[in-house]
């Protein structure tokens, strides 16, 4: 193992996913070619754990994904998608589909921002937009849809 | 259990009904992540496996280009869904996914150095260690270059493949995607690989964004992709080969004209 090799991993990694500069000798171009293919490649695997969120920003959602996720790395699909719709949802610009599906995984799951969601033990209830889900012995129900 | 032989398919979740309708279908891949170890498998990989179609687990996430040793956990589940579906191999790819703990997300290439060979075959060995069946390794699709390469392509496997003695996941999609956006030409690197020790091929399709070629796996494959594979074939035709779709799955009929594709261009029989 080598030193050398380990940190210009590392840079290389940070300048594609965490907003560090090019290493040097690196073509700055390429880089930026794959720093966007890898967005684009994250958002399909995120959509694919947040279907409803995805389907209600629509043709948004390639560009809001890219938006939030850019010098951001990736805490896994299924936390990112979380903290981009906790994040839409401050803004108030959560979709209503993905407010639904933000609502009831909050209800399922408990999620501190940090580490990965565990399930609750205890009932519980998640909110977004209007829409409330509550959770009783791992079964989710949507008591109210979001607003619309 | 055999080695995978024919026409297959990577077999995922959304298109599993798909994959369970191939009368044909002798081998399927299974993205090894995507299983838990200790079972069950996902109903429509244990029927494949009553039917004794052969199942690759195919790792995405073990970094075997990582300057910091291989996860033995990840190695280990590996080996665990390898038992779990009775695979005579499994594949991973001569890349990183993490470094200095940030994760890329996807496959990333590394310097094609004698200290990235020293890297790499540090951690296959690692690997080979705790696994129960051989490793195929599997050259990535790259959209930049490290800017001191001391090897070319061919000489920077051959000697990974030489040195470790795994198998070859050679993809042909791979080939073409190197080939069209660094100006070379794909059949010229087929002629300095060692095709005998090709376990399968990829195939996969992918779309031109900004004029660069990207490897997408939900796209159509070119035909370029299919002339290519049909190079591979006139060298020496690989044991089996895989056909990669990892998303905007195409209506049924679409999808198995692309396997028939494979099956034309390689004589291999159609599955479907």
């Amino acid at each position: 193992m080598s030193g050398d090799l380990a940190e210009r991993q590392a840079a290389l990694v940070a300048a594609l996913v965490a907003g560090g500069p090019p290493p040097p000798g690196f073509d700055p171009a390429a880089l930026a070619v794959a720093r966007a293919a890898l967005l684009r490649k994250r958002a399909g695997e995120v959509a694919r754990h947040w279907p409803l969120l995805a389907a209600g920003l629509g043709p948004r959602w390639a560009v809001t994904f890219a938006g939030w996720a850019a010098g951001r790395p990736t805490g896994g699909s299924l936390r990112d998608g979380w903290d981009l719709a906790r994040e839409l949802r401050e803004r108030g610009t959560l979709p209503p589909l993905g407010a639904e599906e933000l609502a009831a995984r909050e209800a399922a799951d408990r999620y501190d921002g940090h580490g990965p969601p565990r399930p609750r033990r205890l009932p519980g209830w998640g909110r977004a937009g209007g829409a409330v889900a509550v959770q009783v012995a791992g079964r989710v129900r949507l008591l109210r849809p979001a607003r619309r | 259990m055999t080695g995978p032989w024919g026409v297959g398919i990577g077999w995922r979740p959304e298109i599993a009904g798909f994959v369970a309708d191939l009368p044909g279908l002798r081998f399927v891949e299974v993205i090894a992540e995507g299983v838990a170890a200790t079972g069950p498998l996902p109903a429509g990989l244990a029927a494949l496996r009553e039917r004794g179609v052969t199942v690759v687990p195919h790792g995405v996430r073990l970094s075997l280009g990582g300057a910091e040793p291989v996860d033995p956990a990840r190695v280990a589940h590996l080996g665990a869904v390898a038992e779990l579906v009775g695979a005579p191999l499994v594949s991973e790819h001569i890349a990183f996914v993490r470094a200095g703990g940030v994760e890329a997300g996807h496959l990333l290439p590394l310097p094609r150095s004698r200290e990235a060979v020293d890297a790499v075959c540090a951690n296959v060995a690692r690997a080979q260690a705790e696994l129960p069946v051989p490793i195929a390794l599997e050259p990535i699709a790259a959209l930049f270059d490290w800017p001191d390469d001391e090897l070319d392509e061919a000489a920077f496997l051959t000697e990974i493949l030489e040195r470790t003695g795994a198998f070859l996941l050679l993809d042909v999609a791979n080939v073409y995607a190197n080939a069209r956006n660094s100006g070379g030409d794909p059949a010229a690197l087929l002629d300095r690989l060692p095709l005998e020790r090709v376990a399968y091929a990829h195939v996969a399709g992918g779309a031109e964004h900004g004029g660069h070629y990207h490897d997408t796996h939900t796209d159509p494959v070119p035909p370029a992709v299919l002339d290519l594979l049909r190079e591979l074939c006139a060298r020496h035709r690989p044991p089996a080969l895989l056909l990669e779709r990892d998303g905007h799955y195409p209506p049924a009929p679409t999808l198995r004209a692309e396997l028939d594709a494979l099956a034309a261009a390689s004589g291999f029989p159609a599955v479907t």
